[in-house]
């Protein structure tokens, strides 16, 4: 008798300490939503051939601010529907962890657009740029959230230097084109497998 | 009689021992919110607890007498702004509360043979 009364106070101590501490909403219908986002902008940039690097980043800076829309729209949805607080004290952890490595992303690339270096070699540059912030983002992030975020944030930081060690390589540089392609496929793909494991997992403890 | 049948020879100690203050549903809450985070203001707590202003006050009140709770104001802005902490006492004080509900756990559990 007194074990299950036991047991089920450790449960309850266990959800509010999980309450406070982790960030869990919304986390696999954002990634999959923000990972078809990736793979249609990639998509698109790649079939309209913008090889114009003002167009890229512009094309890219988009993607981020709609990602962005999005995302917010989402949690805010779902904490009203679990009548729960927007700015929770994990949000707000999430956010002041995400917040400096985006900004320095977001700066980069509006320097280059304020600078009008129009070097290709600098936008992919700054595309492996991208991809490593966004993956220090994560990572930090990951501390106040649950299920591999920080993994998930060292496969972008992954990501962004292979790119970049593979930009080393060829004699000639290749177009920004696939530049395209490329932030399609890391961003794009590494949230849609991120949300579909998510997902998955989640569907399994449902079953448990 | 079978000592591996769930509630045969328990020991009531543990159960005895339970911090009466931390055992009250509203406090042993606040408690469980503050140990997994460093601090939390009474907005946020009251918002993630759905208590009243009074009713949190009151438990906030309990805990601070016993020394498990650290309680600051300041000011955000304009606005006055009290944040809670768990004392290095509330930290021991919970943990020890926690310790002793999985012993009971494990006590009414049959042992594996």
């Amino acid at each position: 008798m007194h074990g299950e009364w036991a047991a089920k106070h450790l449960q309850v101590i266990r959800t509010l300490m999980e309450r406070s501490a982790l960030y869990r909403q919304a986390l696999a219908p954002i990634m999959l939503r923000l990972g078809f986002l990736g793979l249609a902008a990639g998509g698109l940039g790649y079939a309209s051939g913008w090889d114009d690097p003002r167009a890229f980043i512009g094309l890219w800076i988009a993607t981020a601010t709609v990602a962005f829309g999005w995302t917010l729209g989402m949690v805010r949805r779902q904490a009203l529907k679990d009548e729960e607080p927007f700015w929770s004290p994990p949000a707000r952890r999430v956010v002041q962890a995400l917040l400096p490595p985006l900004a320095a992303g977001m700066f980069f690339a509006f320097l280059l657009l304020a600078k009008h270096s129009w070097n290709p070699l600098a936008v992919w540059g700054l595309t492996c740029g991208w991809m490593v912030l966004y993956g220090c983002a994560m990572n930090a992030a990951g501390f106040f959230m649950p299920r591999g975020m920080k993994l998930f944030g060292w496969l972008f930081i992954g990501a962004g230097c292979a790119t970049l060690l593979a930009l080393t390589c060829p004699e000639r540089l290749p177009l920004l084109r696939w530049g395209h392609l490329v932030m399609g496929g890391v961003f794009g793909g590494l949230h849609l497998t991120y949300g579909v494991y998510l997902r998955w997992t989640e569907t399994n403890l449902d079953a448990v | 009689m079978d000592r591996n049948q769930p509630g045969c020879c328990v020991d009531p100690e543990p159960f005895l021992q339970l911090d009466r203050v931390i055992h009250e549903r509203g406090r042993m809450a606040i408690m469980s919110l503050l140990a997994a985070s460093p601090e939390l203001s009474f907005t946020e707590l009251r918002d993630l607890l759905k208590m009243t202003d009074g009713n949190l006050s009151v438990h906030i009140r309990t805990l601070q007498e016993s020394g498990y709770l650290a309680v600051t104001k300041s000011f955000h802005g304009h606005r006055p702004l009290t944040t809670c902490a768990l004392t290095p006492a509330g930290q021991t004080a919970f943990a020890r509360y926690l310790k002793l509900l999985e012993q009971i756990v494990r006590q009414t559990r049959p042992e594996k043979t």
